[in-house]
């Protein structure tokens, strides 16, 4: 049959289950649509033709963004990015996906794409990814099984593969608790404004009282097939007060972790280049803006 | 009628079409439709270059829906070209790009003609990709066009092997000029293709009547070259080919010359039913046009003083599969190599040689803003090694009133001068180093300097005066977007003094427009305002003649007054346009209609001046100047550029609509701004590997200067009508050289490769950094 006359078949279910059963029932060919700003123009090139569309944009729940009582953050899964740039529950640590959130693309895509959206495509070149990562999130998932919770590094198996399993969604992001004195940065590079990222960083500090790093996560974006956490250069960090020595060798075993290709965004041995950079002007802009007077 | 605002020359009206414009009620080709109108796409080649064994398609043909499949075979053996003959309107035996249309599917959706065509098989026998210039020229290196000896030429061209052309302009003593010199600078510049990227794919509707003549729709930036391209490559006898033209959604060069035209007109005439295509943005990224990738070789003397002896400026031009612009925009860069600068010894030479890749084309500058590059970013390193300022260099050596231009052609208007004062005055350039930069970035000027032409052959316009005393105007010029339609009608508005809203423009249309080459080399309000002058001094003269009789009093004492009146110099005996007309359409004398056609006839060469080769056009145009000055921010961890404010002084004669030059300005900066930073063509072996928005990036409104001032400098040119002169392109032409300069001011060195993406700025400082 001609792929232009495929009919596609469009359900917008009111609870997380009831998404769940529509999807089983229609099989592999069956998606979840949430903003539909990459899933749409999947569709208009022709690259896929679902069977059926599961809208989960009337699921009250995924549209919430929640302060728990732990101090940690629950972002529903249909929450568009343009909310999670201005969430004001995101403080400390936390800014770092909200400072994702608020360069991806343009407002009008930051207006329809959703947390859960992105994630789920896995984009190597997202930003959400290495922010999650870098604020050691869980993903809370929903299938035929019920519910599960994994921890986004383990969400994220590269070049647009994720542990989702055939019929299951992502219902919300779970960010933990945080200590006020923790900060968290995202520094991305791209061509122009509104494009994926050449490259990406994700940093998340938490200081004592003497300004000496007590805990510290680091998450690089566009630079493989997924984000890159590398634990080395963390512990090399932890300890320290981020000098300047200490940093260009930590992004040296950051450089080491690293697998990028060249493409046109960028070569390969340029986001090695700039990494570094990037990962030194997060730290010295997080030193700074604890440390104004320095 | 003193008080009315007769919104003539000078002032800046709305576009006449605004309306329908910002109401998003225009119409473009992808709005119209025919009834009973079938849709065609096409196939593409999957190879770069082969000999095509056959086809089979009956697989595209046994898609239900589908109603035609016309393959080369399909297609007659004419040739098209704007300088060289070269071109079929499809692959035909051969295959000479990847992406190159081989098949052309009709059916009754697109969806359906989409589906079909990707079914059409072709078989082919590959010959070896030729993807560089380079690779073109080696020994033994497989030949694109086996015919080239025997296509037509337009011009004496120099080709040979996969050479499509040779030129070479000369002036003075070259050695001589270099041994004067106490310093000579010598570098290499390359420039990347970039992507026109009209808002408006290209697009066609062809329609054919019970005696076999089409009628022919399409995106177009000359509705008589599309005729001319149509009926060459289809082998038709003009008369066949009506073309006409809906609003235009941009052009900057992409449809000046045919794209897929002769493929909805020979299916027209397959299928007797009206035939629309519309190219979707990878296949008009695939296979329409694109601007040269050049590699420069520039070399400079100068005194210790500052002054030019000698420059040498050696081009190599990658052509593409075929000729269509290219040996123009070869022969244009070369003229303009030099800068507005004098330099008594000179050579320019350069090859232009065919490869497997998609055809380069007219795009915006034509040439000059790659040379500029070159030029303007080594006068920049002179004046560093002279301890110059390099403004102050540019101007020990301007071009000055009176100067000819190299190869001897005449400047008549010249307000290179002006621009250089006010663009320096604006930017406060002498304090420019008290500038600071935000942590992080480094800060830069830059400036560059540049010229630029308009002209080039045949033009017309035809005015009648309607019954009441309105008129009609009809000059054949298609406005691509730019405002030429509101240009010209204030032109003719102007001339005879009546309001704008009592001038009709009438729709290019081959069959009753007067002849006009196209919307190309910064033209329009030059060429086609100086037919639209003549033609209304045409009707003036038959107004008065007209005038005198009823008025009883001779024409010498008559006079044009405002608002469509003729009147006796100092009396208040008068009589209106309108009456002069009904007399003249039912009494005496006839209807009134004026009428006036010409063609650029000033020469390009003087040969007792220079000695020139292959020269492909030899009367180019009028000289436009400008002066440019950017400002910019380096990003030092990643070597990323943007530009943080701009002034540009733009000598364009006369300002007929003040708010249309600034948009020229302002367009022609960004566009140049992202040729500077951006934008490039990525090839993936034989296949474009970014032929889409999101991999191909051009700058959005937020990599855009808030500050881009536009400075109108106003150096009248004498035959010019009012004084104008082209405006469309010299304001992007000065971009990448300016950026360029700005960029070293900032990091302390040179990039001799557009785009300065920030890979290679990094690159550029890191080397700096390690020399230090
Ligand atoms: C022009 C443009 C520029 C962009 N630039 C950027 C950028 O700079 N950075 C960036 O990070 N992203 C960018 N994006 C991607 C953007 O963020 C998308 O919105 C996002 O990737 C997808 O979100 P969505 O809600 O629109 O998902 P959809 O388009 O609705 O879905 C995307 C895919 O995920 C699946 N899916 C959707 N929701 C779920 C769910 N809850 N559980 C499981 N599967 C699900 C769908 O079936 C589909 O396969 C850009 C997109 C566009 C169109």
């Amino acid at each position: 049959m001609l792929t232009s006359m495929t009919k596609t078949d469009f359900q917008k279910p009111k609870t997380v289950e009831e998404a769940v059963t529509l999807l089983k029932e229609a099989g592999d060919d069956a998606r979840p649509i949430s903003g539909g700003a990459t899933l749409v123009a999947l569709m208009n090139a022709r690259l896929v033709q679902p069977s059926r569309l599961v809208s989960l944009s009337a699921i009250d729940e995924l549209t919430q963004c929640t302060y728990q009582s732990d101090g940690s953050v629950r972002i529903g899964a249909m929450r568009r990015h343009r909310q999670t740039a201005f969430e004001s529950n995101l403080k400390a640590a936390h800014q770092v996906v909200s400072g994702a959130a608020s360069q991806i693309a343009n407002p009008p895509v930051r207006n329809m794409g959703t947390i859960g959206g992105s994630i789920s495509f896995a984009d190597p070149a997202a930003d959400y990814p290495p922010s999650l990562v870098a604020a050691n999130a869980e993903i809370e998932i929903a299938g035929p099984e019920g519910r599960r919770r994994i921890p986004a590094e383990e969400f994220f198996l590269g070049w647009y593969e994720t542990a989702l399993e055939p019929g299951e969604i992502v219902t919300a992001v779970i960010l933990p608790p945080v200590s006020e004195s923790s900060v968290g940065q995202y520094e991305k590079l791209c061509r122009i404004a509104g494009d994926f990222a050449l490259a990406s960083v994700a940093v998340t500090i938490d200081f004592n009282a003497s300004n000496t790093v007590t805990s510290l996560r680091l998450a690089v974006g566009g630079c493989g097939g997924g984000p890159i956490r590398v634990e080395a250069a963390e512990q090399a960090l932890i300890g320290t007060k981020l000098e300047l020595d200490a940093v260009v060798d930590a992004a040296e075993l950051v450089v080491a972790e690293l697998d990028p290709i060249d493409d046109v965004r960028g070569s390969a041995e340029y986001r090695l280049k700039v990494v570094p950079r990037l990962l030194q002007r997060a730290f010295n802009n997080l030193v700074e803006t604890r440390e104004p007077a320095q | 009628m003193d008080g009315i605002d007769m919104q003539g020359v000078g002032s800046s009206p709305h576009r006449l079409e605004i309306m329908e414009k910002v109401t998003g009620s225009a119409e473009y080709i992808a709005d119209l439709s025919r009834p009973n109108m079938l849709h065609a796409a096409i196939t593409q080649s999957t190879v770069a270059h082969a000999k095509i064994l056959g086809y089979d398609i009956s697989d595209a043909m046994a898609v239900p829906g589908v109603v035609c499949v016309l393959t080369g075979e399909d297609f007659p053996d004419g040739r098209m070209g704007a300088f060289i003959k070269d071109e079929h309107a499809i692959a035909k035996d051969k295959i000479r790009y990847f992406g190159e249309p081989v098949a052309v599917v009709a059916a009754e959706t697109e969806a359906i003609a989409r589906e079909a065509a990707k079914r059409v098989i072709v078989k082919y026998e590959e010959l070896p990709a030729i993807l560089s210039p380079e690779e073109g020229l080696a020994e033994g290196a497989a030949i694109i066009h086996e015919d080239l000896d025997s296509y037509i030429k337009v011009f004496p061209a120099i080709s040979s092997g996969n050479m499509a052309s040779y030129t070479e302009l000369n002036e003075g003593d070259l050695e001589a000029g270099f041994a004067e010199a106490d310093l000579v600078v010598e570098g290499t510049y390359d420039t990347a293709p970039q992507a026109h990227l009209a808002i408006e794919p290209c697009g066609a509707l062809a329609d054919i009547d019970k005696q076999g003549r089409v009628t022919l729709w399409s995106a177009n930036q000359s509705v008589f070259r599309v005729q001319a391209n149509v009926c060459e490559s289809l082998m038709m006898p003009m008369g066949k080919l009506r073309c006409l033209t809906p609003r235009v959604g941009g052009g900057f060069g992409n449809k000046m010359e045919p794209h897929i035209q002769p493929l909805v007109v020979r299916m027209t005439q397959a299928t007797k039913r009206p035939v629309k295509m519309i190219l979707n943005r990878e296949e008009d990224f695939e296979c329409v046009r694109a601007r040269h990738p050049f590699k420069v070789r520039c070399k400079t003397g100068v005194k210790k003083d500052g002054t030019i002896t000698a420059r040498e400026v050696e081009v190599l031009l990658d052509c593409g599969a075929f000729g269509d612009d290219s040996p123009g925009v070869l022969g244009y860069s070369l003229l303009m190599s030099l800068g507005p600068y004098r330099i008594p010894n000179s050579k320019a030479s350069g090859k232009l040689v065919y490869t497997n890749k998609l055809r380069f084309g007219a795009f915006r500058g034509f040439g000059n803003p790659q040379v500029a590059f070159a030029g303007e970013t080594q006068l920049d390193q002179i004046a560093e090694k002279l301890g110059m300022d390099p403004l102050d260099l540019r101007q020990k050596n301007l071009i000055q009133p009176g100067d000819v231009w190299f190869g001897g052609g005449q400047v008549a208007s010249n307000g290179l001068q002006e621009c250089v004062d006010k663009a320096r005055a604006a930017s406060d350039w002498d304090n420019r180093k008290s500038r600071t930069a935000p942590k992080g970035k480094r800060r830069g000027t830059g400036v560059a300097l540049s010229a630029h032409i308009s002209g080039l052959l045949g033009t017309g316009a035809i005015i009648r005066v309607f019954e009441d005393g309105s008129v009609a105007l009809n000059t054949g010029a298609v406005d691509i977007g730019q405002g030429s339609d509101t240009v010209l009608s204030q032109m003719c508005a102007e001339a005879l003094k009546i309001p704008l809203e009592k001038v009709s423009l009438a729709s290019p249309d081959t069959d009753g427009s007067p002849y006009n080459w196209g919307t190309t080399a910064s033209r329009v309000t030059y060429t086609t305002g100086r037919a639209v002058v003549g033609a209304a001094a045409e009707v003036e003269k038959q107004l008065k003649e007209h005038a005198a009789q009823m008025l009883e009093c001779s024409e010498m004492d008559l006079e044009l007054r405002p608002g469509g009146i003729v009147g006796v110099s100092g009396s208040d005996k008068e009589v209106s346009f309108h009456q002069i007309s009904l007399r003249a359409h039912w009494a005496a004398g006839g209807p009134i209609v004026g009428h006036h056609t010409w063609v650029f006839n000033q020469p390009t060469i003087d040969p007792k001046r220079a000695v020139c080769s292959g020269i492909p056009f030899p009367q180019v145009g009028v000289f436009s100047f400008g002066c440019l000055i950017v400002d910019t921010l380096t990003d030092e961890a990643s070597g990323k550029t943007e530009v943080a404010e701009a002034w540009s002084a733009v000598d364009v004669g006369k300002a007929i609509n003040p708010s249309s030059v600034e948009g020229q300005i302002v367009g022609g900066f960004v566009q140049g701004m992202g040729f500077a930073l951006t934008e490039e063509m990525v090839w993936d072996g034989p296949k474009l590997a970014n032929p889409t928005l999101l991999d191909y990036k051009v700058p959005t409104t937020l990599d855009t200067p808030y500050n881009i001032h536009s400075i109108i400098v106003e150096a009248a040119e004498p035959d010019g009508p009012f004084g104008a002169k082209g405006a469309g392109e010299i304001g992007l032409v000065a971009v990448p050289a300016a950026i360029a300069n700005a960029i070293a001011d900032a990091i302390g060195g040179h990039v001799h490769s557009l785009p300065m993406k920030p890979e290679k700025v990094l690159n550029k400082m890191l080397e700096i950094e390690d020399a230090t």
